[in-house]
């Protein structure tokens, strides 16, 4: 009984002291859970938005997934990507410069090996689950090193053969530790989507024991609960309709805001239509049924007649920010089995007098509508502001038939039966075989031109157009002579180097400087190439930006220089858009400004 | 009859063993496979497309591929797996079925519905202005490729300020309970896609009826029930056309594998969420067990069409009999 009163006593006591204990732990969580938003960057903005609405856009294909590391798809890509999904930094979506994101700040240790990210405060993923350095540890250390994920970025963050690894340092702090320096580190980071451990963990390999390798790519297929679907995005997936649309919703806990400090995004719906037929797609927009989007040459004279004659849409012809596709380019078969051929390939003065005799003003004129430029070399072009070396503008060799002769002469090619074809020191005539894609109406103009202006200097070439996807095999088994080719290319030349390095699968023009099991094969390797090799490699290691565009700008010169393969044109990126959505504009660069969560419909 | 549906079920195993054979010979032939379309993906690295390669047993010889697909099916009743969707390819097919034969058999059922009538009118006007005019229509009909009438239709809608086209519905009614409004808009759009779809099929379907029947009109039963005084209408109707209908069964057994497979190149065209376009992307992605699955399928109704179109030949003609 005496226990009993004193319980009776003690009861309201403890029951205050509770209360109290709760109302701190309360205010303390959402003290330090605030929200630090983001000010987007002002250069995305004409004016000040006006929110709700609905933005509809085409989307080319059915996503195949709505898991972005469990799925290769750039469907997938474009509706996770930046809208439902986000990364630690970002670039900027005009100048390319990395900005912060979910990390707020970020250290370098002086050695280069340890970044220490500070998270931004509050941030909580679409279900209003708070964003923590779990979620950070978990998306780089369980899933993108995951090797049986199918989009992973396990050689993105291996380094030297070393694996990069991620330890939470509190609730708001991570550190990644680095086996060495590793310059485009941030540059990868900008591309590596957080996704939340809270809902993925179960479905994650090692995790669940229970699961086999590769479990995670049957997480978020097309047929997933939606809703347990989240991201730290400005939209949040709401429903899908088989092969017809997706539909995304504003995410009510979206952490970055307008110039005035307005939440974004500013639209209240984002809809995807899937259409995979271009003409279809023209006809949807021009019946206003799509807001916005990308157009081929062909069909922008017919579009900007349309706003000149006062249409209600907007045309535009951007400066090239799109790194896909790469410059279209000419590569030789530096393994070419014929000897004779073999060598006239391999010499410089060959590939020179192939460069001097392209017109590519008339390429960009004739075949591009006007719709190109000259372009940089390897996938860097001028608007890439972390990249670009203007040295090589006056690099350029100028359109001249006489100096291209002139170099062949000096080779000793010269046709001797006078058939109007040159010789090669074997007798044989100088003839080769230019492979193009034939489904690719740019691709296999350029083929025909480029056969045309040769055979004025005396080579003759014969035309195989195949489809690009063949164009691509043939290119990746060395079966070819010279070919036409377009790759998928990155900002940062580091993340391509598998492509313009010598040693990889995608170096196609001189599949010698690999061996069979993947390795350099350095006796292969030309004197020039040593140094390109050399140069990447060091690109590779350095840590600060400035030594790393030194590294780069050689590679650029050298590839002006050397013509390992002959670049020449870039198209340009090329969008239309109704005029009733404001914040879609160009800069006075000419770069297209778009961008899902600053558009709004007026 | 029982014993012979049996029979012809049972002649199809071995059938449907040779299809699949050659189905999986030619897809194998084709270079490249399911990987090699990822190493021009700036995303993906080398060593990434062969760790995928072997995971899915791409890097197996083919033939242990087939067994393996085979004795999936065999087993468990497991059609496999989609490389590109991570997910059984009965589902996948099985999501895009209900569209699918919904606007094919809407097709079918226009190209009968005109083609039949229209036909016989053709035959028994022989030489007129309207068999003259239908004539003419039919051979554009034919002439023309489906994907094109399709574009030029979204082209007439679109230059006459309409906005259905492309798709079965407008972008507000995609996803939505079903209603009025969605019906009428579902309409609105329909009409293009069976139009494009069916001319061509009532076209042909047209000019073989008219030759059947002008042939039956020749023959001498023709005239005996003429000269018997039955009226025009029961000599065409009863006599003639149940005659000349005959070999058209035969080409309706036939169309049942078009209920899935038929013009894909009009479906992308119009954008219809169907699996013909489907099937052409997943043919171009290499995604192989869902190519054989919907080959096994549409070679199995194409067997399945032939026994029907023989079942309904004894049924409308007493003359034929099956032991």
């Amino acid at each position: 009984m005496r226990l009993m009163g004193h319980r009776r006593n003690r009861a309201p006591l403890l029951v205050a002291l509770v209360l109290a204990l709760l109302l701190f732990s309360v205010w303390s969580v959402s003290a330090q859970e605030s929200l630090q938003p983001k000010k987007a960057p002002s250069i995305l903005f004409q004016q000040i938005g006006k929110p709700g609405g609905t933005l509809t856009l085409r989307l080319g294909a059915s996503p195949k997934s709505f898991n972005f590391y469990g799925v290769i798809d750039s469907s997938a890509y474009t509706i996770m990507m930046g809208n439902v999904l986000e990364p630690l930094v970002e670039a900027n979506p005009v100048t390319q410069v990395l900005e912060p994101a979910l990390a707020s700040s970020w250290d370098v240790s002086k050695d280069g090996k340890t970044v220490v990210f500070h998270l931004r405060p509050g941030v909580k993923w679409s279900d209003g689950v708070p964003f923590t350095a779990d979620d950070v540890v978990f998306t780089m250390e369980n899933v993108l090193m995951d090797p049986n994920a199918e989009g992973n970025s396990v050689d993105r963050f291996t380094i030297g053969g070393k694996q990069v690894h991620w330890y939470k340092v509190d609730e708001h702090t991570v550190k990644a530790v680095l086996p060495q320096p590793y310059g485009a580190f941030l540059q990868v980071l900008s591309q590596a989507m957080m996704v939340p451990k809270h809902k993925l963990a179960e479905y994650v390999y090692p995790l669940n024991p229970k699961l086999k390798p590769g479990a995670i790519n049957n997480a978020w297929t097309t047929n997933w609960n939606l809703k347990d679907i989240v991201g730290t995005g400005p939209f949040q997936l709401a429903e899908y309709t088989v092969d017809q649309k997706v539909v995304l919703t504003r995410n009510p806990y979206y952490w970055k805001v307008d110039p005035k400090g307005n939440r974004l995004p500013y639209v209240d719906k984002l809809v995807y239509l899937i259409v995979p037929d271009d003409q279809v797609a023209l006809a949807m927009f021009k019946a206003g049924q799509i807001d916005r989007m990308v157009i081929s040459g062909q069909d922008y004279p017919m579009l900007k007649k349309e706003e000149l004659a006062g249409g209600d849409i907007r045309v535009f012809r951007g400066q090239p920010v799109q790194n896909t596709p790469s410059p279209l380019h000419v590569a030789f078969n530096f393994d070419e089995p014929n000897p004779a051929l073999r060598a006239v390939f391999r010499d410089l003065r060959f590939r020179e007098a192939v460069d001097y005799a392209i017109n590519r003003s008339r390429i960009i004129d004739e075949i591009y509508n006007g719709l190109a430029i000259e372009s940089g070399v390897i996938g860097v072009q001028r608007t890439n502001k972390a990249f670009y070396n203007p040295a090589i503008e006056k690099m350029r060799h100028p359109y001249d038939l006489k100096k291209a002769a002139e170099l062949l002469d000096a080779m000793h090619l010269v046709d001797k039966n006078g058939d109007g074809v040159r010789e090669l020191p074997n007798g044989e005539p100088l003839r080769f075989t230019l492979t193009a894609a034939v489904d690719i109406k740019e691709h296999q103009d350029t083929a025909v031109l480029i056969r045309d202006t040769l055979q004025k200097i005396g080579i003759k070439v014969d035309l195989q157009l195949i489809k690009f996807g063949l164009c691509f095999d043939k290119a990746m088994a060395g079966e070819f002579q010279a070919m036409i080719l377009a790759f998928g290319d990155q900002p940062d030349p580091q993340l391509r180097k598998a492509i313009w390095q010598p040693g990889w699968p995608l170096y196609y023009w001189h599949r010698s400087t690999m061996t069979k099991d993947g390795k350099l094969n350095q006796e292969a390797l030309l004197p020039w190439e040593k140094t390109l090799w050399q140069l990447f490699e060091q690109g590779e290691t350095a840590m600060n930006p400035a030594a790393r565009k030194k590294y780069y700008d050689e590679v650029q010169v050298l590839f002006m220089k050397e013509l390992p393969v002959i670049f020449l044109v870039k198209g340009m990126d090329l969008s239309a858009v109704h005029k009733d959505v404001g914040n879609a504009f160009q800069t006075k660069d000419g770069v297209t400004v778009w961008t899902n969560y600053t558009v709004f419909k007026k | 009859m029982f014993g012979y549906i049996l029979r012809r079920f049972l002649y199809m195993i071995p059938m449907m063993f040779l299809i699949s054979v050659v189905c999986f010979v030619v897809i194998k032939l084709q270079p490249g496979e399911f990987g090699s379309q990822y190493f021009e993906n700036p995303r993906v690295s080398a060593e990434a497309v062969i760790a995928l390669r072997h995971r899915l047993g791409l890097d197996r010889p083919a033939y242990e591929q087939y067994l393996y697909w085979v004795k999936g099916i065999v087993t468990r009743g497991d059609f496999g797996y989609s490389f590109a969707y991570k997910r059984p390819v009965g589902e996948l097919i099985w999501e895009r079925m209900a569209w699918t034969v919904a606007v094919s058999s809407l097709s079918i059922l226009f190209t009968w519905l005109v083609a039949i009538p229209v036909g016989i009118y053709s035959a028994t006007h022989r030489y007129s202005i309207g068999d003259h005019l239908l004539t003419f229509f039919g051979f554009i009909g034919i002439s023309i490729p489906s994907f094109f009438l399709a574009l030029a239709l979204i082209y007439l809608v679109v230059s006459t300020g309409g906005t259905a086209v492309g798709g079965l519905f407008s972008p507000q009614y995609i996803g939505q309970p079903w209603s009025w409004a969605k019906f009428v808009d579902m309409m609105n759009h329909l009409w293009i896609a069976v139009i494009a779809i069916g001319t061509a099929g009532t076209a042909s379907l047209l000019r073989q009826m008219r030759s059947n029947l002008l042939d039956v009109l020749g023959a001498q039963y023709v005239t005996t029930a003429r000269a018997k005084g039955l009226s025009e209408r029961v000599v065409i109707y009863k006599h003639a056309v149940r005659n000349a209908i005959n070999p058209l069964i035969s080409i309706f057994g036939m169309e049942l594998p078009e209920v899935i497979s038929g013009t894909i190149i009009s479906s992308i065209v119009l954008n219809l969420p169907t699996i013909g376009p489907f099937f052409y992307d997943a043919l171009l992605n290499h995604d192989q067990y869902l190519v054989m699955t919907f080959l096994m399928l549409s070679a199995f109704l194409m067997q399945i069409g032939n026994l029907l179109a023989d079942i309904l030949l004894a049924w409308a003609d007493p003359r034929i009999t099956y032991q």
